[in-house]
């Protein structure tokens, strides 16, 4: 049985003297109103100790007019006391309660009319309504009359009467802990160490409490500080760029020939305004027309300037790594960047114009394809994909190149993004001095997978309910 | 990039081998496989590998593969006695012309398709969508040598392929279906390029459509090959990867003159490259004949030069190989993606997240501290949302797309505030109060910068809740800050107050106006801030 109420126990404690009361008796005993104790004994009906029995009783009581006619008479004994045998018409409505009294005293038959004299029929019996004029509980019949005629009016009384059971007879005997209930401790009780010996209120644990909304990061930005934490503790420096870039850092220096169709309009967001040319852009030309300095033939033609000035948006931020290696050509590199690219594509469920994208360098004397292959294993691994292959790919400005895939439960083999080791036509201008393992992913693609999402929209256009529901962590709970 | 189509029977038939250890082992050159069908397969190739546009070419590079055959073919061309001349007329619009001729074909429907589809592929992978490279395959037979490659005025008329009346070239650009697919490539030039024979039949008005009296068919024995174009390597590429599939299909090779200098030569190029750095960039160990026996198998010639260097003969075909470490990668995939031993690197380096980074991931700490959620909207938008619901004026610094894709997105944010009002009315169904913050980069002129910017609706969002707010942003971000009354028109006069950092204006918070709120179509108070986080004292530089 769940707990009892300090109210409900002293309820219990009198009902086992008195054995069976009115709500006004206990209430008298426990110093507190009829109503309360009607609710305390509803508690304890609940729970089987106590019996709350409801009577509806009826009562009838004259209204002021009708108080007013058990002084003096109903209207129609009023006038009809007031003339003898027979008056005219014209003179009984001189009386002030004629207009009613007319019509009753022709339905109880005490009187007829003939041209215009009104005559008694000689009977005029005391009637019920009368009766119940006297005294409302004489006839029923008579009240009814009243209440029709607005004398007289219905009450309807609800009273209780509260008993034990047997289950709450033993209970009592039992013994209660009459204690006083405390709901809030005090900050005296608690110093003093009083609370203690209180009775302290009891909760019930079977009631949800109400829903509290905390303030959260984005769910999309949680998996990038996932894959950011990832790569710090492999050893990798952060990289962090503008998001307009000129053509040469986005294109030129990546060995992308000048009419790659990536560089056309329906792929790339071009933007108003140039770029100068940094410092040893003609070692960029030269690779591309001839080679340069390396073994490489280049891509022949001529290599314009005025196009690797004009500005874009970022389509990669792989611009930001070779800026990265041209600050830091000799020492030993590892460096990533996760960050927003943009891509002249109509928005559907699978693209969007600008999405992340997260990509790794690393520079030393020594690495090689085996080790790129290393850290993919290392990388994807870390972000649970244990099952990693790869396959021979073509991207413009690595070689080799290479596509890695990750098996995921439900779909097979996915493709996760691309890498290469960066071409030395490439890495050659700016004297990097080791070979650079380069690769990238697509960020939105991982979220798609790790969130189990349809639409990459949601990510962007964010529905305020999925990131409320979406628990911070991915903990036991299905 | 391009899907080829292999028929099973005629890739067979090249090959010597069945079609399922085709099927099995063609992803491993560096392919996707897109469908399997009763009778043929479509394969994607990657661009830089235009051999491998046509059935023979893959034949070709499946044979070394799997080990049936081995090293270089070779592509003997004798001369032909036919001669091309170049008007130089054609020096500004279309000057360079590949030629070759190919004998003894034979032609079966699915050669001729074949051949096609490589046709198609090189126009979009080494043509650019035949600016740079555009084709014409002619039956030699139907017409009459020396052959003239010439500027001819615009009314020249001819019958174009797949039709049976003349029409000029001008009404070829208006009328024939290719003529208006391709009528940017020559429509502003005076003069049009235009080939013709002897006799001065038109065989091609180049790079638009050839004429119909040289149709290649089943019946073609000869064929003339023309590939003109603005680069002359490109033109070059597609002509040897032409020659090489008919000659691999059994044909013979002759050469063309073209103001006296013969083409094509089909000749491989010789390259000697080092063991070592091979090794080295793959992180394996080979000798030189192992390297040199991988090259072949990929159907290079190779042979070792004393222990230290190989000597490869690089097919005319190859386009993609430009420098020692294309070679190295075919040696890569020979010896097989799967047998590499995956390791990392053992050198040593620390971990260092990017300045702005922290600072960002502390501005979440804190906003996600005061009870708001995180928002990632688009960076692009436009100035409906970002200026005139807000009832501001634009920002003359604002970053504008050339080309935008869409009404909704022409324009780079300066401000990230409209983005979350945008979010707020996206989410109107949803229960209130929302809180709701966003964090991010912003672009002015060409500057990328970051803001912060946090609103709050439900029925007693005020000035107050927002001001308490901004105090508590500035206080955990340790910056001494005063508040000015704003002018800010997003906001209620006397319910706005502008951050001040340093004397300058660094921010804004208060109650956002109600024509704001509606032409945002929301219906409750909205309190709002923003903060430019380029007024953090001692901000991390991009």
């Amino acid at each position: 049985m769940a707990e009892l109420t300090y109210n409900e126990k002293r309820l219990m404690v009198v009902l086992n003297t008195v054995k069976e009361a009115t709500p006004e008796v206990i209430a008298g005993e426990l110093n507190t109103t009829a109503e309360a104790v009607v609710q305390f004994a509803h508690l304890c009906a609940e729970k089987g100790i106590a019996t709350l029995d409801r009577t509806i009783t009826v009562s009838y009581s004259l209204t002021t007019e009708g108080q007013q006619y058990a002084a003096l008479g109903l209207p129609e004994r009023q006038v009809y006391a007031s003339f003898r045998h027979e008056i005219s018409m014209k003179d009984m409505q001189a009386h002030p309660l004629a207009r009613i009294a007319i019509g009753w005293m022709k339905k109880k038959g005490w009187v007829t009319i003939e041209k215009g004299q009104v005559i008694k029929t000689g009977e005029a019996p005391e009637g019920t309504d009368e009766a119940a004029l006297r005294d409302p509980a004489a006839s029923r019949e008579g009240v009814l009359e009243l209440v029709k005629r607005g004398l007289a009016e219905e009450t309807e009384t609800i009273s209780y009467m509260v008993s034990i059971t047997e289950t709450g007879k033993a209970l009592v005997e039992a013994g209660l802990d009459l204690r006083e209930e405390t709901g809030t401790l005090t900050r005296e009780q608690i110093l003093s160490g009083d609370w203690k010996s209180l009775n302290l209120r009891r909760y019930s644990v079977d009631k949800l409490p109400r829903r509290i909304i905390p303030g959260k990061i984005h769910p999309y930005q949680r998996l990038i500080n996932e894959m950011r934490s990832v790569l710090l503790e492999m050893g990798f420096t952060e990289m962090y760029g503008g998001v307009v870039q000129s053509s040469f850092w986005n294109f030129d220096a990546l060995f992308q020939p000048q009419d790659h169709p990536a560089r056309e309009m329906q792929d790339t967001f071009f933007l108003d305004g140039t770029t100068p040319l940094p410092k040893n852009w003609e070692a960029v030309r030269d690779v591309h027309e001839f080679g340069g300095a390396t073994s490489s033939a280049g891509w022949g033609g001529t290599w314009d300037p005025a196009k690797a000035q004009t500005n874009v948006l970022r389509t990669h931020t792989t611009g930001l790594s070779i800026q990265y290696l041209k600050d830091h050509p000799a020492d030993p590199v590892k460096a990533f960047c996760i960050g927003r690219v943009y891509r002249r594509e109509a928005i559907d469920p699978t693209h969007t114009p600008e999405f992340e994208q997260l990509e790794g360098i690393v520079m030393d004397d020594g690495v090689s394809f085996r080790h790129l292959m290393g850290f993919l294993k290392e990388f994807y691994g870390r972000m649970g994909f244990e099952n990693v292959r790869f396959r021979p790919a073509y991207f413009p400005y690595t070689e080799p190149s290479v596509e890695p895939e990750v098996y995921v439960d439900g779909l097979g083999w996915v493709e996760l993004g691309g890498a290469g080791i960066f071409r030395e036509e490439v890495t050659d201008p700016w004297g990097v001095k080791y070979p650079v393992l380069a690769w990238g992913l697509g960020v939105s693609r991982v979220a798609m997978l790790k969130m189990g999402l349809r639409d990459l929209r949601q990510l962007y256009r964010s529905d305020v309910d999925w990131i409320r529901d979406t628990p911070m962590m991915q903990g036991g709970r299905d | 990039m391009p899907i080829i189509r292999l028929p099973y029977e005629y890739l067979e038939t090249l090959t010597g081998t069945d079609r399922e250890t085709i099927i099995n082992r063609v992803p491993m050159i560096g392919a996707d496989i897109e469908r399997i069908e009763e009778d043929h397969i479509d394969v994607e190739f990657f661009p830089d590998r235009p051999d491998l546009f046509s059935t023979e070419g893959v034949a070709r590079a499946m044979q070394g593969f799997l080990g049936l055959k081995e090293g270089i073919n070779e592509y003997p061309v004798t001369p032909s006695g036919i001669t091309f001349r170049v008007d130089p007329g054609l020096a500004e619009i279309r000057p360079f012309l590949g030629s070759a001729v190919i004998r003894n074909v034979s032609l079966t429907e699915e050669a001729i398709e074949s051949l096609m589809g490589l046709q198609e592929a090189l126009h979009w992978a080494v043509g650019r969508g035949r600016g740079k490279v555009a084709i014409g395959v002619h039956d030699l037979d139907t017409v009459t040598p020396p052959f003239y490659y010439q500027a001819a005025p615009r009314d020249r008329a001819f019958v174009p392929l797949d039709f049976d009346e003349e029409m000029t070239m001008e009404e070829i650009l208006d009328r024939h279906p290719k003529g208006v697919d391709y009528a940017h490539l020559v429509r502003d030039y005076e003069r049009f390029p235009l080939i013709t024979d002897a006799e001065d039949n038109v065989l091609s008005f180049p790079p638009i459509i050839n004429g119909e009296r040289t149709k290649v068919t089943t019946a073609t024995k000869n064929i003339l090959l023309d590939c003109t174009g603005t680069d002359m390597k490109a033109v070059m590429t597609a002509v040897n990867n032409i020659c090489t599939a008919l000659a691999d299909a059994g044909a013979t090779i002759e050469s063309v003159e073209v103001d006296g200098a013969p083409m094509p030569s089909l000749t491989p190029s010789v390259r000697t490259v080092s063991v070592d750095e091979c090794c080295r960039l793959l992180g394996i160990s080979l000798t030189a004949e192992e390297m040199a026996a991988h090259l072949r198998t990929m159907r290079f010639g190779a042979e070792p030069e004393g222990e230290e260097e190989v000597r490869v003969t690089v097919p005319c075909y190859r386009a993609d190989i430009m420098h020692d470490w294309d070679i190295f990668e075919d040696v890569a995939i020979s010896y097989g993606f799967e047998n590499f031993d995956a390791a990392l690197p053992e050198s040593f380096t620390t971990g260092k997240p990017h300045p702005v980074m922290v600072l960002l991931d502390g501005v979440r700490e804190i906003l996600a501290g005061l009870g708001f959620l995180e928002m990632m909207p688009f960076t692009l938008t436009n100035e409906r949302v970002l200026y005139t619901a807000m009832q501001r004026d634009v920002n003359p610094g604002v970053l504008r797309l050339q080309r935008p894709i869409s009404e909704e997105q022409t324009i780079m944010r300066t401000d990230i505030l409209p983005m979350l009002v945008e979010t707020l009315q996206i989410n109107h169904h949803r229960e209130l109060p929302q809180r709701l913050f966003a964090i991010g980069d912003c672009v002015e002129e060409k500057e990328t910068f970051q803001k912060v910017a946090a609103v709050s609706i439900h029925t007693e969002a005020d000035f107050s809740e927002i001001y308490a707010c901004a105090d508590a942003l500035m206080r955990e971000m340790h910056i001494a800050y005063e508040v000015d009354e704003s002018d800010d028109p997003a906001f209620i006069p006397g319910r706005r107050a502008d951050i001040m950092v340093n004397g300058k204006k660094a921010g804004v918070f208060g109650e956002l106006t109600p024509d704001a709120i509606r032409a945002f179509e929301l219906d409750a108070p909205v309190c709002a801030m923003e903060f430019d986080l380029r007024c953090v004292q001692g901000r991390p530089c991009l």
